[in-house]
């Protein structure tokens, strides 16, 4: 060292310690930050780069296919091509963007610039749903995820989507992506039953995010048996743990992919033919009316038809119903609020959600009713006047006044045994039957307590647990439920009123249906299904179709042996099985000789059929606004259920018209014509098959 | 010239671990290329620049180096108007830029106006060596500097303009720059810096501010890179992923990985033990170059091997710094082992000056 500090440079070897130091200061420094970051958290940093590297992707599974009875396809995937760009791609270039820009508005008709860029518009910005040009779109993208394909415009056609990916070399960054979506070819036909699917919501996405699904990506069952049957419909998405560049470009499996499952098919119970039939008959019976009446009376109504013997629901038109076509892709807000403003409720399956007075449908629950108590024997005759006068009381010291009960034919009946008072719809024997009448009828009737019984025994007041979402229960109303809610106490007029499906009463067209099919059934009250049978996504069937059976009211006793103040005593019983078949006498009498016989006659049903008619008054909110709730004229509901044949029966059909007026003569001549439609279809489908000589049924 | 005496004197230790970083450099930009089409075939384009660049180092070591004392001047006069009219007519005709095109390479101006300015100060100080070290013999040095980084500055190219001024700075301390103009001129650097802020680049702004800040809403930008080299760095862990197998240099999430972020490519591939290797071989060669210049046969050739120590250590720490975000980003190259011809063969010039010296210091 000696020597170096002699050489003759000059320089002072303190100037050189200083540079040593701070060489020794840079470089220690250095290395212990290096020691830091490799050492001490090389763990974290290693964890890091892997998350930079590794990447969970989501493979979409496919959502289950439904049919109807016959392989008709009800909702399916389709693809549909949306324009992406993906801002990181795009070449640095200027011009070039400008003439990607230019070409590709030439093509897709969206502009090349439009709308103002704030915080607020680019945070407002929903993909599909805007009016912003490309480059906007291009510059929220780019701000957002650069990596990521931001839509500048969806579901274009796959003439569009072609041209578009044959622009790949001259175009990069503009590709398209797949989108599977659902498509519903019955439309608005099917659309209270199918539904239809919506983006995972803040509500379900902790649910679904579980389940491996993701928010924004798939979409879940919204309405309908797309809601319903969502589980079996769904599959489940497969994961694969990637490697990727900066790019986001996958490289490779890190470890083996877990294979997306695809969701099950649904066959449903619905005959699509039929209930284009069932739909048709409706509203060219609503039309009819209208333009003989010269005005609007009814806009809306239900058909049901259901196999009684199995539960199938065959057809489920709940008329005005929408258009779940429109809701595949996005559920456009103006299109729902337009749907949930309109009074006639579309978005609502009335079939199983309207909450109704029955009407004279309701008296089959008071004629067995009173036939199983021993009320009435069938041939005893009752004096059916058009009017009958009682003394309402509300309570046993009420000295209470004279209170008019009308029938609906002020000439009345004469002379009526159960036959004649079911046939003929007479108000003044049910009366009589349901609230008892002087000495004729003594001690109360059946009363609403065993009324109640026989209402639920048929199935009202209670959801069915048919598939369906928003299933309303109906109210078989009872003297604990009055004083509950109306607080008052009951009366016999209220029994009255009661026994003939109005006043507190009220059912959805579905348990109308079911009660029917309960009798037509000889007493066995199967379960309303739309699900046919459940096939994987290679056809195999998985859960085959089994009726189920819910109770049987001759073999089950679901009756309870009342006491006198209405309390069960705990025993229970069954109704017999002749009261059944007088029901369905009566029944079949009203197509021959009753209320229905007019509509019936001449036609093959009035050899085949049985119905019961019904007109329900009603003042709701609707007629209430447009003023229609006239003392002695009240609005009424046009009711009728029909099944076919009377003595075998394969179909029960229910036809409800909103403010329809009579049932006789709007309603049952719906039923007629699905009956036919049905009975048609069948011959149809036996000559197809070949059977051809079967139409024993069909006359 | 080729007397076998000159290379006794021939330093091959420094020579050795010049080399060595060089190969080593040319087999991590290899690495670096991780598939991209854009970078394919840089490793032999380095490898031809190492070529050049080492014939160049033996090349220079065997002129005797006082040689460029005797043609400071010219070589002053005509780097300046060099500088000038390549601004001049670079501006004119493609915008700012900061290399020149001349067919078979790309030249950096201001590596040349590096190369120059030690040439030119190291003669200034040399002939100056004896006068007072007053105000006017600082501002001559600085005169000489002015007339070169202005013509950088107005590239505009900050970082290279810095490390002309540091050059200039450390040879002025070296040469005997009395502590009270330290002082004087650490103050003038600060209020500089203040005053000429807010008249810089906006990027260059915002690599400061995201730098102070450590701003980690800068996801797409410097900071991106910034915290994708920490990520690369860290997970190199202790003996690094291995050749090639560093996912953020091989997936591409550490950017600019063959030039400005090569440290943390080596870091992540290589490991603590790797990086710490490399920063060794740099210190060693700083320390072999700064030995030289207290050998040397006279002030000039001192200031020369001095000068460009400084280059090799101010570069090496800047870059590094970067890499290891404790200083804002700026474009300064790791010495010997990034990607760039113009760099590196500059610094392999400045090392054929500084084995000239180390040759022919008793000789003349």
């Amino acid at each position: 060292m000696k020597n170096i500090e002699s050489q003759p440079t000059g320089f002072e070897n303190w100037r050189y310690r200083v540079i040593y130091i701070l060489l020794g200061v840079v470089f220690v420094f250095f290395a212990i930050r290096l020691f830091d970051l490799q050492i001490v958290n090389g763990a974290d940093y290693k964890a890091q780069a892997e998350e930079n590297r590794l990447k969970e992707i989501s493979v979409q599974t496919t959502r289950g296919t439904i049919y109807d009875r016959n392989g008709y396809v009800l909702a399916q995937n389709v693809p549909s091509y949306d324009v992406v760009i993906t801002p990181a791609n795009l070449p640095g270039d200027a011009g070039t963007v400008e003439r990607i820009y230019r070409e590709l508005s030439d093509l897709i008709g969206v502009p090349v610039t439009n709308g103002t860029l704030t915080d607020e518009t680019a945070k407002a910005f929903t993909a599909c749903q805007t009016d912003f040009g490309i480059k906007e779109i291009y510059t929220i993208g780019d701000t957002n995820a650069p990596f990521s394909p931001v839509k500048v415009k969806c579901n274009v056609d796959e003439k569009t989507a072609l041209l578009v990916k044959s622009h790949a070399s001259d175009w990069p960054g503009v590709g398209i992506e797949v989108e599977s979506i659902r498509s519903y070819p019955t439309g608005s036909l099917t659309a209270a039953v199918v539904g239809f699917t919506g983006p995972i919501t803040a509500e379900t996405k902790a649910e679904y995010e579980a389940l491996g699904f993701i928010a924004g990506r798939d979409k879940v069952g919204f309405s309908g048996v797309e809601l319903t049957m969502d589980e079996v419909l769904r599959g489940t998405n497969g994961t694969r743990l990637v490697e990727v560049d900066n790019a986001g470009k996958v490289l490779k499996d890190v470890r083996a992919p877990v294979e997306p499952v695809a969701g099950n098919n649904l066959e449903l119970t619905i005959d699509t033919r039929l209930q284009s039939a069932a739909e048709a008959a409706l509203t060219y019976e609503m039309d009819w009316w209208n333009t003989h009446l010269g005005k609007i009376r009814s806009q809306n109504g239900v058909v049901i038809a259901m196999n009684p013997k199995t539960g199938e629901i065959l057809a489920m038109v709940s008329y005005p119903t929408y258009e779940n076509n429109r809701m595949t892709r996005v559920i456009p807000a103006y299109y729902y609020n337009q749907l949930s403003q309109d009074p006639l409720h579309p978005m609502l399956n009335h079939a199983i959600s309207a909450e109704l007075p029955p009407g004279s449908v309701y008296k089959m629950a008071a004629a067995i009713g009173a036939l199983n108590e021993g009320v009435v024997t069938p041939d005893e005759q009752i004096e059916c006047p058009g009017m009958i006068t009682v003394t309402e009381k509300y309570s046993t010291n009420d000295p209470g006044r004279q209170q008019p009960y009308y029938s609906y034919d002020r000439t009345g009946h004469g002379i009526c045994d159960f036959l004649k008072g079911v046939s003929l719809s007479d108000d003044v024997y049910f009366y009589k039957i349901g609230g008892g009448f002087q000495d004729e009828v003594p001690n109360g009737g059946l009363n609403v307590w065993r009324l109640q019984q026989y209402a639920q025994a048929l199935g009202y007041g209670a959801v069915s647990g048919i598939e369906l979402p928003g299933e309303a229960q109906g109210l078989v109303p009872d003297p604990t439920w009055k004083r509950i809610n109306q607080f008052e106490n009951w009366s016999v007029g209220d029994t009255y009123i009661a026994t003939i499906g109005q006043g507190y009463v009220l059912s959805t067209p579905l348990q109308v249906l079911e009660s029917f099919a309960t009798l037509a059934n000889n007493g066995a009250h199967m379960k309303p299904t739309l699900i046919k049978e459940i096939t994987d996504a290679q056809g195999n069937v998985i859960k085959p179709f089994t009726p189920q059976l819910l109770w049987d009211i001759t073999k089950d006793p679901v009756i309870n042996v009342l006491d006198d103040t209405g309390k069960p005593t705990g025993e229970k019983k069954t109704v017999e099985p002749w009261v059944i078949d007088y029901a369905k006498q009566g029944m079949r009498e009203v197509v021959v000789s009753g209320t229905a016989s007019k509509i019936f006659k001449d036609t093959d049903l009035e050899l085949q059929s049985a119905g019961k008619t019904g007109t329900a008054e009603y003042c709701d909110n609707v007629a209430q606004a447009k003023d229609l709730c006239k003392p002695e004229a009240w609005p009424t509901h046009a009711w009728y259920t029909g099944y076919a044949p009377y003595d075998n029966p394969e179909i029960v059909v229910t036809a409800f018209v909103y403010n329809g007026g009579e049932g006789a003569s709007v309603a049952a001549p719906i039923v007629q014509k699905v009956l036919q439609a049905y009975f048609d279809l069948k011959a149809m489908d036996s000559a197809a098959a070949g059977t051809g000589t079967d139409t024993g049924t069909n006359p | 010239m080729f007397r076998r005496e000159i290379w006794r004197h021939f330093d091959f230790f420094l020579f050795g671990a010049v080399v060595f970083l060089c190969v080593f450099g040319i087999i991590m930009i290899r690495s670096a290329v991780a598939g991209n089409v854009n970078l394919l075939g840089i490793d032999q384009r380095q490898a031809q620049f190492v070529g050049i660049g080492i014939a160049i180092v033996i090349l220079l070591s065997v002129i005797d180096y006082r040689f460029w004392a005797s043609i400071s001047k010219p070589l002053f006069i005509v780097t300046v108007a060099f500088l000038a009219v390549i601004l001049i007519i670079g501006q004119a005709s493609f915008g700012a830029q900061r290399w020149l095109d001349v067919g078979f390479a790309v030249i950096q101006p201001a590596e040349i106006a590096k190369i120059v300015l030690i040439l030119v100060l190291a003669d200034y100080f040399a002939r100056a060596e004896n006068s007072k070290k007053d105000i006017k013999w600082m501002v001559r040095s600085f005169l000489l500097l002015v007339s070169i980084v202005v013509w950088v500055l107005l590239q505009p190219n900050l970082s290279n303009s810095i490390v002309l001024m540091v050059i200039w700075f450390s040879m002025l301390w070296i040469a005997g720059l009395p502590t009270r103009y330290v002082l004087i001129l650490g103050g003038a650097a600060i209020v500089l810096f203040v005053v000429a802020f807010p008249s810089l680049e906006p990027y260059q702004q915002g690599r400061i501010l995201d730098f102070i800040t450590q701003n980690p809403e800068a996801t797409h930008g410097n900071m991106y890179n910034v915290n994708q080299a920490k990520i690369a760095i860290g997970s190199g862990g202790l003996f690094g992923q291995g050749y090639g197998n560093g996912s953020q240099v091989q997936l591409r999430f550490l950017q600019v990985r063959h030039t400005d972020y090569i440290f943390s490519a080596i870091a992540e591939e290589f490991g603590f033990v790797g990086a710490l290797t490399v920063i060794g071989m740099l210190v060693f060669i700083i320390l072999r170059c700064l030995r030289i210049a207290r050998k040397a046969g006279d002030v000039y050739g001192a200031m020369i091997s001095y000068g460009f120590a400084i280059l090799i250590f101010f570069q090496t720490i800047v870059n590094i710094g970067v890499n290891l975000n404790v200083i804002p980003v700026t474009g300064l190259t790791l010495p010997f082992i990034s990607y760039g011809g113009s760099s590196l063969v500059s610094l392999l010039i400045g090392i054929g000056f500084i084995e000239s010296v180390a040759v022919h210091h008793n000789i003349g």
